[in-house]
């Protein structure tokens, strides 16, 4: 297993090297430069900021220079925000984003996980129906619709608990961006889980355990459980790696001060720079996750072998 | 008002604003806002602290790195030049107490405060700013608005690199004195220098810590207040500075500016209370917080205009000024404004917006009935060969619009569809991808806006001088450009706003291009917050802002 880990770990280096150069050529290759704003500057001017970032060399001295910085771990100056280096901005956004992204991931997996099996369960009955035609909504509902409601009623009308704003270690002010996120994730784990679960309860040695007359309740928990997770760490995998980093709409409506809006706006205002560093540390965490994924799936199905 | 004031304000008094003209500012007498549950007392609120939102993160709070409106905000509060704002928005006394300046207006002589000191307590001296300047047009710090300084002796030169920086026209007599040496005579001066890139820093911080001297550890800065934290992206705390010059008379003891770039999530933030002051609000929102919140909503006129612009270089506008006329007398601005853009922004018919002293030059078709004006727009359609059978078609580009404005421009085509029979197509476009179409000139019809940095018709005429990087359309008149030239020359202020006007003119009869609506400031204020008054160049410094004791959100 170790060497398994060891070998993918090594793989993933020419899988980042193709995400930061397609990410710089791409970049390089749109219109307009990070220096040209509304106001037209003097060419003398507009030069002499390009040449301060180097954006006056040839591309591929550009490019040469960017992975040399990379190796390093400096993912460079931001173009977008003066005196201020990529490094500072994942350093104090993503710790954020992690937060509430594990949060509503854990409240996700819980309340998804039960209402799942229950179903499952139960299959048929009202229960049943309820808790899908829920989990229909809820991945239905776009979170920027959920976001606003939940300020509604619990800012702006009870005042329970804050609209906004983030303050470190606050329980308060992680709830609402927690539960707006979890939602959709909820629901999704909720009918993965219902599926996988009716699929295990219908399989040979469930049946076998049946037939030797355990207890349902011992059933699930002790044969059944482990199996029914097999997709839902497929799941997982690429899911955690999208919370870590954020999400878009939760950051605005609540004014978080985390990363995941940067992937529109320094891509709109062409912070070369930046947009490459959250490519890079998101496409690192998706293949990172995954060899997690990976790696569960022997823990969960012996059947599974790493070589 | 002291001597100092007195001559700040009878110096500039022609370039100034002479009132803030608000639509609908907050009532001054206290009293409980007719519709919400807050009630307002006299007294002082016991804790001084005011939150305000912002439009978006500053791209940087360094004074002569920062170009944008959520940086200078902050910068307002944290810094302070020669000049400052006062509250009605106008120029008045900073950190200098008096000046004079000679008969050609070329030489101006500043004194500082003797009080004037940095945030950890070093005296600011007049070699501060001489530092600060030639910092701001040293091509190694990259500046990007390097060329505002462009009045003063050698900057445009040494921005270039052509010429060294301590060539430029400015020096400290003593550690109190200033002397500025200008190009031209520069009635807007006072202005001028209270625009964020002309405050000082401090050199030891940047000498010492580089581009980290903006960190709130290092930051050492001569404004009422001191920055404590700065979240990126979220939140930036200020806290009252205890060693500025005019503390006494600072009442908040803390500023918190929250970085909301949604503009419901500022809406939301305010009804649930837990921000005082929006930097703005939805403008298709309106009808609905008024009705919500009255007298909070605050519309104003904002130094700013939203126009179309066009090729003067490429068929069809090209030496075609029937097809440029019909275009622009084709629209009735008035209902467009007021039904498409909620009434939040006035209908604009010339290209600089109100300013006192400065007779706007309507366009002679203004005087004319709707009618007798399509029909005038009909036969300069026609006479530029376009008919039913050969209408004109074309695509409008514009920059990513929110839906308000999306819905305004489809508004405008559908006018000059129904009178003229032009089929106009918007055509959006990613902003930057817009910017550089424009400055190839690769566009025919285009969105353009802008707003001016001081309020001086100058900021808004250079865009349609020959050459100039801004005059996207490439607009070119020798006559027009002889009167800007002259303007630049002329020391009197009424004389000069006269040839401003004679230029304008010279605009409208080029129909150089089609006034759309006049910018308005959108705020939603809490009838507690006290001293702060809507201007025109909507700078709105918390130095003068105080709480009163309130109940209720």
């Amino acid at each position: 297993m170790l060497r398994y880990t060891a070998r993918r770990l090594l793989g993933a280096i020419p899988t980042l090297l193709v995400i930061v150069t397609l990410a710089f050529l791409l970049l390089h290759t749109a219109p307009g430069g990070p220096f040209d704003g509304a106001k037209r500057l003097l060419p003398e001017i507009q030069k002499s900021i390009e040449a301060k970032y180097h954006l006056d060399e040839p591309l591929w001295r550009q490019y040469l220079r960017y992975l040399g910085d990379l190796t390093r771990g400096d993912l460079g100056p931001s173009f977008q925000y003066r005196s201020t280096s990529v490094n500072e901005i994942i350093a104090q956004g993503l710790p954020v984003d992690a937060t509430i992204g594990l949060t509503a991931m854990t409240l996700a997996l819980a309340i998804g996980a039960a209402v799942g099996v229950n179903a499952a369960l139960r299959r048929g009955t009202r229960w049943d129906y309820g808790s899908m035609a829920l989990a229909v909504v809820g991945i239905s509902t776009p979170v920027f619709v959920v976001a606003p409601l939940l300020i509604l009623i619990f800012a702006i009308k009870l005042h329970w608990l804050p609209s906004g704003d983030w303050v470190r270690g606050s329980p308060s002010h992680l709830l609402l961006p927690a539960v707006a996120l979890a939602l959709p994730y909820t629901a999704y784990v909720a009918r993965m889980m219902r599926g996988s679960t009716i699929e295990v309860l219908n399989s040979p040695f469930i049946r076998t355990a049946r037939a030797k007359g355990l207890p349902l309740r011992l059933i699930v928990w002790r044969h059944a459980l482990r199996p029914t997770l097999t997709p839902l760490v497929s799941f997982l995998g690429p899911a955690i790696a999208g919370l870590l980093t954020g999400s878009i709409v939760v950051e605005s409506v609540f004014g978080l001060p985390g990363i995941g809006r940067y992937f529109i706006t320094a891509a709109l205002n062409r912070d070369y720079t930046l947009v490459i560093g959250i490519t890079v540390l998101y496409g690192a965490l998706i293949i990172l996750f995954n060899l997690l994924a990976d790696l569960c799936y022997a823990w969960i199905d012996p059947r599974v072998r790493l070589r | 008002m002291t001597a100092a004031r007195r001559r700040a304000a009878s110096a500039c008094a022609a370039c100034l604003i002479a009132g803030c003209g608000s639509v609908d500012s907050p009532s001054s007498a206290p009293e409980p806002s007719p519709a919400s549950s807050i009630t307002v007392g006299t007294a002082l609120a016991s804790v001084q602290s005011l939150s305000r939102a912002l439009d978006d993160t500053p791209r940087s709070i360094d004074p002569q790195l920062a170009t944008d409106v959520p940086g200078q905000r902050v910068l307002d509060d944290l810094f302070e030049g020669l000049t400052t704002i006062d509250v009605a928005g106008k120029a008045s006394a900073g950190v200098a107490s008096s000046w004079e300046s000679s008969a050609d207006g070329k030489t101006w002589v500043f004194h500082l405060r003797p009080d004037a000191r940095w945030s950890n307590g070093a005296p600011l001296t007049a070699g501060d700013f001489v530092y600060s300047w030639r910092r701001m047009v040293d091509p190694g710090t990259g500046a990007e608005y390097a060329q505002g300084l462009a009045a003063i002796d050698n900057a445009l030169e040494i921005a270039a690199g052509k010429k060294p920086t301590d060539t430029l026209g400015v020096e400290a007599l003593d550690d109190h004195t200033l002397r500025v040496r200008l190009n031209g005579p520069t009635p807007y001066l006072l202005d001028l220098l209270a625009q964020q890139y002309m405050y000082p820093v401090y050199e030891p911080a940047i000498t010492q810590y580089g581009d980290n001297w903006v960190r709130p550890e290092h930051l050492v800065c001569n404004g009422a207040f001191v920055l404590r934290e700065n979240v990126l992206g979220s939140r930036m705390t200020l806290e009252k500075n205890d060693r500025y010059w005019d503390a006494a008379h600072v009442r908040l003891q803390r500023v918190v500016y929250y970085i909301l770039t949604d503009g419901s999530a500022q809406v939301s933030r305010f009804l649930a209370g837990d921000v005082d002051w929006t930097d703005s609000f939805p403008a298709n929102q309106r009808a609905w917080l008024k009705s919500a919140l009255g007298e909070q909503v605050v519309n104003s006129p904002y130094f700013g205009n939203y126009m179309l612009g066009m090729n003067f270089a490429q068929p069809p506008f090209k030496d075609n000024l029937p097809l440029r006329r019909a275009l622009v007398l084709a629209l009735d601005r008035a209902p467009l404004a007021r039904y498409m853009r909620e009434g939040v922004y006035e209908p604009a018919y010339t290209l600089m917006p109100p300013l006192p002293d400065y007779q706007l030059p309507l366009p002679d078709w203004t005087g004319l009935s709707t009618e007798a004006r399509y029909a005038l727009a009909r036969r300069l359609y026609a006479q530029a060969g376009y008919s039913d059978r050969h209408p004109l078609r074309l695509d409008l580009d514009a920059t990513m619009l929110d839906t308000g404005s999306r819905h305004y421009l489809e508004a405008v085509a559908a006018n000059w569809r129904s009178v003229l029979g032009a089929e106009v197509h918007i055509d959006e476009r990613e902003f930057k991808v817009l910017l550089q179409e424009l400055q190839l000139h690769k566009l025919l019809l285009f969105h353009d806006a802008w707003i001016g940095d001081y309020p001086d018709p100058y900021t808004f005429m250079q865009i349609f001088y020959t050459g100039n990087g801004n005059n996207h359309g490439g607009y070119s008149n020798p006559h027009f450009d002889q009167l800007i030239d002259a303007a630049g020359q002329e020391a009197d202020a009424g004389k000069r706003f006269r040839l401003f006007e004679q230029a304008e003119r010279l605009l409208n009869d080029d129909a150089a291009y089609i006034p759309l609506y006049y910018y308005a400031t959108r705020h939603l204020v809490k009838p507690y917050l006290r001293g702060w008054q809507s201007n025109v160049m909507d700078r709105n410094l918390s130095r003068y802002m105080y709480l009163l004791e309130h109940q209720g959100r």
